[in-house]
C-alpha cells in the first residue's frame, strides 16, 4: 500500500513540471494557433542559463528563474517578430516545418557552443528529503513542484481574472471578433507566444535542478507536452492540467508495477497518445 | 482561378511536362555516369554519399506521394526502419537477399494499411502527432523486445548488401529511385493526382463528389511507405548495423519532409533536387564547418520556408498555376 501511495505521490510530483511545458504550448498553440516544435529547445535554454548563472555567479538557480523567464520572454518575442509572424495565414505545413527549424537550429546551436556533456547544478538542498508519514520525497522535487502549481496558479489567475486573460482568450476564440472589438490581435499573438516560451524556459530551470542541462534534455519534454495537449484538445488550457497530472501518475504507475518498466514507460506513453487521438477522431471530435 | 487561366494553364501543361521529364531524364544521365568516372581517391566516400543521396531522394519523393493526399505524416521512419528491420531479420532466417527486399517492403506496406485505417479521420496536425507517436511506439517495442528477437537496444549487424560492392549498390539504389519516380509520374499523369488533390483540398468536397478517400488514402500510405521500406533496405545493407535510436530516429522522419519542401512540394522533380542539394549542402558543410551543419541546415530550412515558400522547383515557375510535374 505504502508503494502504491508512493508511486501516486510521485507521478503527482512529475506532473507539476509537465503541466508547465504543456501550459506553454497550449497558450502557443491556442492562442497563436502555431504548434511550436521548438518548444523543447526553448526549454533548454532556460535550463542552460540556470546552469550558467549557478556555474559563473553561484546564483541558486531557483533565485535566477525570474531573471531567466524574462530573458526567453524576450528571445520568444523576439522569434516571433522575426519568423511566426510571418506564416501566420500560411499552411500549416510550412508552419511546423518553420518550428522544425528553429528547434535544429537552437539545438545544434546549443550543441555546438556548449558540447554535448550534460550539466548537472548543485544546490544545497540536493540531497534534502522531506518525510510525510511513510513516504518520502526528495527536496528538489518538492521545491520544483511547488514553483510550478505557485506559477500555474499566476498563469490561470491573469488567464481567467485579468483584462489581459480576458483578451487573450477572444483572441483564441475568434481572431476576426476579437480584432473587430478592438483587441490589437498581434500584440497578443506576441505576448502569448513570449509567456509560452518563458513558461518553457521556467520549466528548463526546474530541470536543471532535477536532472541537468544538456542540448537534447528539451526534446522528451516537449514530446510529452505535446502528448497532453493532445489529450486535452489542442489549444483547451484547462484540460492540460488533468490532462498532466493523468500522464505524470500513469508513467510512474508503470515505472514501478512493470517489469523492465524504464523502457517501457515511453511506450505506454505514446501508445497513449495514439489511442486517445485515435477515440477522439472516431467519436467525431477533431 | 477562372475558366480562362484554367484553360491557358491546360494549354501550358504539355511544354510543362516535356520540361519536367527532360530535367528528369538529364539528372538520372548524370546519376547514371557517375559512379563511371574516373574518381580518384575519394571514389568510395563520393559512391557513399551519392548513395545516400539516392536513398534521401527516394525517401523524400515517396513522403511526398503520401503528402499529396493530404496526409502529413511524421511515421516515415517507422517505415524506413520497418524495412531495414524486416530485411535483416528475413537474412537472419536464411531467405536470399532477393527475397527478403520485397517481403520486407510488402510486410511494411500492410503495417503501412492499417496504421491508415486507423488514422483515416485525423487530419493535419492530429495525424501528424498521431503518426510520430505511432514511430516512438514501433521503436519502443523493438528496443525492449529480448535480445535474440530483434537484438534490442544494442541493434543488429547486417550482412553487406552485394556483397560490399559500392558501384553495385549506388546502381541498385538508382534503380530504385526510378521506380519510384516512376510511381511518382504514374500517380501525376493517371486519376489518382485528381483524386489526391482533391482529398488534400477538401475531404468532405472530394467525398461529396465520389471520389471514394478510403480506398485513395490507404492506396497513397501503401506506396508511400512500401517505398519508404526499401529505403530502408539499402540503408541496412549499406551501413551493415542497425539499431533502434539511429533507423527510427526523428530526424529520419523530418529530413524527408524538408527535402520535399525544400525541392518543391508536390512534384516529381523537386524532391530529388531537393535531396541532391540538401544532401551535397550537408557534405561540404560537415567538411567546412565541422558540428555547425546542423545549425546551417536548420537555418535554411526556416528561410527556405520564409523567402522560398514553393521551393527550388517553384523559382522557374513563379506566378504560374497548374501544371507542376
Amino acid at each position: 500500500m505504502d508503494l502504491f501511495l508512493q508511486t501516486l505521490l510521485n507521478g503527482l510530483l512529475q506532473s507539476g513540471i509537465y503541466a508547465l511545458v504543456a501550459s506553454g504550448l497550449a497558450l502557443s498553440v491556442g492562442v497563436v494557433g502555431i504548434v511550436n516544435f521548438a518548444h523543447g529547445e526553448f526549454l533548454m535554454i532556460g535550463a542552460f542559463l540556470a546552469w550558467a548563472a549557478s556555474a559563473s555567479l553561484g546564483l541558486d538557480p531557483l533565485l535566477s528563474l525570474p531573471v531567466v523567464a524574462l530573458a526567453v520572454f524576450g528571445v520568444g518575442a523576439l522569434t516571433y517578430r522575426v519568423s511566426i509572424r510571418h506564416v501566420l495565414l500560411a499552411p500549416e505545413l510550412n508552419q511546423m516545418l518553420l518550428t522544425f527549424g528553429l528547434g535544429i537550429l537552437l539545438q545544434n546551436l546549443a550543441l555546438m557552443l556548449l558540447g554535448g556533456n550534460t550539466r548537472t547544478v548543485s544546490t544545497s538542498y540536493q540531497a534534502s528529503s522531506l518525510h510525510l508519514g511513510d513516504l518520502t520525497v526528495g527536496g528538489p522535487k518538492a521545491v520544483a513542484f511547488g514553483f510550478a502549481v505557485l506559477l500555474l496558479g499566476a498563469l490561470y489567475f491573469v488567464l481567467y481574472r485579468t483584462s489581459l486573460g480576458r483578451q487573450m482568450r477572444a483572441v483564441a476564440q475568434n481572431r476576426r471578433g476579437a480584432q473587430l472589438i478592438g483587441i490589437n490581435v498581434d500584440r497578443m499573438y506576441l505576448l502569448a507566444f513570449g509567456v509560452s516560451c518563458g513558461l518553457a524556459a521556467v520549466a528548463g530551470v526546474l530541470v536543471s535542478v532535477l536532472l541537468f542541462a544538456s542540448p537534447t534534455v528539451g526534446l522528451v519534454f516537449a514530446l510529452k507536452a505535446f502528448a497532453i495537449i493532445v489529450m486535452a484538445g489542442l489549444g483547451n488550457l484547462t484540460g492540460v492540467l488533468w490532462a498532466s497530472v493523468l500522464l505524470g501518475l500513469a508513467e510512474a504507475l508503470v515505472q514501478t508495477y512493470v517489469p523492465g518498466g524504464g523502457g517501457w514507460s515511453d511506450a505506454v506513453f505514446f501508445l497513449m497518445i495514439f489511442i486517445t487521438l485515435i477515440l477522439r477522431s472516431f467519436r467525431g471530435a477533431r | 482561378m477562372n475558366a480562362v487561366s484554367a484553360r491557358t494553364a491546360l494549354a501550358r501543361r504539355p511544354t510543362f511536362v516535356w520540361r519536367a521529364l527532360l530535367a528528369l531524364g538529364l539528372f538520372f544521365a548524370a546519376a547514371l555516369v557517375f559512379p563511371f568516372l574516373p574518381l580518384g581517391d575519394h571514389r568510395e566516400f563520393l559512391l557513399q554519399i551519392g548513395f545516400f543521396t539516392l536513398v534521401a531522394g527516394i525517401m523524400a519523393l515517396s513522403w511526398d506521394l503520401l503528402a499529396r493526399s493530404g496526409q502529413v505524416s511524421l511515421a516515415h521512419a517507422a517505415f524506413y526502419g520497418l524495412g531495414a528491420y524486416g530485411y535483416a531479420l528475413m537474412l537472419k532466417a536464411g531467405l536470399p537477399w532477393g527475397a527478403a527486399m520485397p517481403l520486407a517492403a510488402l510486410i511494411s506496406g500492410l503495417i503501412s494499411l492499417l496504421l491508415g485505417t486507423v488514422t483515416m479521420r485525423l487530419s493535419g496536425m492530429y495525424f501528424a502527432i498521431a503518426t510520430l507517436a505511432f514511430t516512438e511506439v514501433v521503436r519502443t517495442v523493438i528496443q525492449n523486445l529480448p535480445e535474440s528477437v530483434a537484438g534490442g537496444a544494442n541493434g543488429l549487424l547486417v550482412p553487406a548488401l552485394l556483397g560490399g560492392n559500392s558501384r553495385g549498390q549506388y546502381l541498385l539504389a538508382l534503380v530504385l529511385l526510378l521506380l519510384t519516380v516512376g510511381v511518382s509520374l504514374t500517380v501525376r499523369l493517371g486519376r489518382l493526382h485528381h483524386a489526391f488533390a482533391a482529398i488534400r483540398q477538401g475531404e468532405e468536397t472530394a467525398r461529396v463528389l465520389g471520389v471514394s478517400v478510403v480506398r485513395y488514402k490507404l492506396a497513397a500510405f501503401f506506396l508511400s511507405s512500401v517505398l519508404a521500406a526499401l529505403a530502408g533496405v539499402l540503408y541496412a545493407g549499406k551501413t551493415f548495423f542497425i539499431s533502434p535510436l539511429d533507423t527510427f530516429s526523428l530526424a529520419n522522419s523530418i529530413s524527408p519532409l524538408t527535402t520535399s519542401i525544400f525541392g518543391g512540394l508536390y512534384t516529381t522533380l523537386g524532391p530529388i533536387l531537393g535531396a541532391t542539394v540538401l544532401r551535397v549542402a550537408e557534405e561540404l558543410l560537415h567538411n567546412t564547418v565541422k558540428n555547425g551543419y546542423l545549425v546551417v541546415y536548420g537555418l535554411v530550412l526556416m528561410l527556405s520556408i520564409l523567402w522560398l515558400p514553393r521551393g527550388i522547383v517553384g523559382l522557374w515557375r513563379r506566378g504560374r498555376h497548374g501544371g507542376d510535374l
